[in-house]
């Protein structure tokens, strides 16, 4: 067990090293690794500590996306642009209602996984066909970004 | 507008799609969660991305002003779809600057126009072309974004202030029409010149009543007409060499616009050679309206690098009437404009150098050999100089800083001792 919280705590740190290589070199191409490498290690402390569901996983997951947006509003704060306090309200609520929205999708995620109408083979697919429609439109985003 | 997508959004569609995934394979319910929000966010990003199709325009309150004079630029900005977020960007040159803040983020309501104030300040002489503004429109949480160059470029002409000349050089000889400059032929006038006896056709108000009863006979008064002249600035731009916004172009320009401004003041006639790599010129005028054709011509002023051999006979004739004063602002570094000097000179006009000096724009190296080749060109201008007194032209050296009468009272002093012999 010691051995895994080392783990954990190591790529913890590579993902928050990523971060402040984010927001101290202004690129925003080691956001998406850090995010990945804070997932890891909570993917890896899920494991240590059994198989019990989770119920923190909202937590985490919304404060995942909210260090994203975090560094994001940063990077984009990088050019000295004089902003309007309107707009700066407007990105702060804008940021708090998304938050908010992804803790209540987390939350529900969790509570369908509790509740005992979910079972099956049905369910299963369901879910391997929301998994490939995701994974489709993320190929299509990246295409269009590129 | 061109429309950007932010890479973020197909970072987060990547993770949530990672994260579905390794929750299928891992078989853990935690890891889909961890997906959901950010699956959530590409979903809402992807969705409402609507050009918000802005409309500017950039208007001056003004097309012309001096140095360090403030000139108001109204941004206007209209969005039919309004815009949570719009950076705004008006590119000045380096000469322009703004006390308000440039870039800057505004908020845009549905169809309400939005206007903004930009004092701009000119800091130095030119003629610029203020816009267009740069805009970017970014969704509220800067998944999209949308670029566009707008508003049109709006004309903007600063004038080098002009600097107080207590004394002008006057010309060794005047022209034949009314001015302020006394001729030294006589005539009719204000100036009293001499007294000459009485002929048929003297008016009898000229009659010196005085003199005529001391000898017995009528004499009359002579005087000094009153005339103009012809002064032909002629500008060396060859080559620049300045340091930190000045430079020898810089104080060329700056004399010449303060030399026709106060000579066009006293009726002369004033005309315009640009020598360089780009050759212009302006005919000798008076009025006015010749003082913006100038100070305009100035404004474009700008070094063309040329290799081509030009000597004044490039110039049409008339660009320099007989009997005018030829006024040389030259920094001495390009042998075409120091033999097209001299050949003027050879040609009898009345000649005078203004060295714009810039040796105050060169250092001279650290190293023994950088030194000595300090010294040796500072020789060869020392050596030129005495090339041009030889021939009897007045040359002064104009340091930056230095208030150009100066160099005007060391001409006017020169001339007073040494005068070109006449054949």
């Amino acid at each position: 067990m010691p051995a895994f919280a080392g783990l954990v705590v190591g790529i913890g740190l590579v993902g928050a090293l990523l971060l402040a290589v984010v927001l101290v070199r202004n690129t925003d191409e080691f956001l998406p690794w850090a995010l990945v490498c804070l997932g890891v290690a909570y993917t890896v402390s899920l494991f240590v500590h059994g198989s019990a569901v989770d119920t923190g996983a909202p937590l985490v997951a919304a404060g995942m996306l909210l260090c994203g947006e975090l560094a994001a509003w940063s990077l984009d704060a990088r050019h000295a642009i004089a902003a309007e306090r309107e707009v700066v309200l407007r990105r702060a609520l804008a940021l708090a209602a998304l938050t908010l929205a992804g803790l209540g999708a987390a939350a529900a995620v969790i509570a369908f996984a509790a509740s005992s109408f979910g079972g099956g083979l049905g369910w299963t697919v369901l879910g391997a066909v929301a998994a490939v429609a995701v994974v489709g439109l993320a190929a299509q985003l990246v295409r269009r970004t590129a | 507008m061109t429309r950007i997508v932010s890479p973020r959004l197909a970072a987060y569609a990547g993770l949530a799609a990672v994260g579905l995934l390794a929750g299928l394979a891992l078989g853990r319910v935690e890891l889909i969660a961890l997906a959901a929000p950010f699956a959530l966010a590409a979903v809402a990003a992807a969705a409402p991305a609507r050009d918000p199709q802005i409309e500017a325009t950039l208007v001056l309150d003004r097309e012309r002003a001096l140095e360090s004079e403030d000139v108001h630029a109204t941004l206007e900005l209209l969005s039919p779809r309004g815009s949570d977020r719009v950076e705004i960007l008006l590119p000045l040159p380096s000469e322009l600057r703004t006390t308000a803040d440039n870039p800057r983020a505004v908020a845009l309501a549905p169809g309400v126009p939005r206007t903004i104030e930009l004092p701009i300040r000119c800091e130095r002489w030119g003629a610029f072309a203020v816009g267009p503004l740069l805009l970017r429109a970014r969704d509220r949480l800067g998944f999209h974004s949308w670029e566009a160059r707008l508003g049109g470029r709006a004309p903007l002409r600063v004038y080098p202030s002009v600097e107080t000349l207590h004394a002008l050089l006057p010309p060794l000889d005047t022209q034949v029409f009314v001015g302020n400059q006394v001729s030294r032929a006589k005539g009719e006038g204000i100036e009293f010149a001499d007294v000459r006896e009485w002929r048929p056709g003297d008016r009898m108000r000229r009659i010196n009543w005085r003199a005529s009863a001391r000898r017995g006979e009528l004499w009359v008064n002579e005087q000094h007409p009153e005339r103009n002249t012809d002064v032909v600035l002629f500008l060396d731009t060859f080559i620049d060499v300045g340091s930190g916004g000045r430079g020898t172009l810089d104080l060329t320009v700056r004399a010449a616009t303060s030399l026709a401004h106060r000579y066009l003041q006293r009726k002369d006639r004033v005309g315009l050679v640009s020598f360089g790599g780009f050759l212009s010129w302006l005919l000798p005028a008076s009025g006015a309206l010749q003082l913006y054709r100038i100070v305009d011509s100035l404004l474009q002023m700008d070094i063309v690098l040329s290799f081509a051999a030009k000597g004044v006979d490039v110039l049409p004739p008339r660009t320099l009437p007989p009997k005018a004063l030829v006024l040389a602002l030259t920094p001495l570094l390009d042998p075409r404009s120091a033999a097209a000097l001299l050949d003027l000179r050879a040609r009898g006009f009345d000649l005078v150098v203004i060295e714009v000096s810039p040796v105050p724009f060169v250092h001279p190296g650290k190293d023994e050999l950088a030194q000595l080749s300090y010294r040796v060109w500072r020789l060869s201008r020392e050596s030129l100089r005495a090339r041009y007194e030889q021939a009897g032209v007045p040359v002064v050296e104009w340091l930056d800083g230095v208030p150009l009468n100066v160099p005007l009272e060391e001409v006017a002093a020169f001339r007073r001792y040494a005068r070109p012999a006449r054949a």
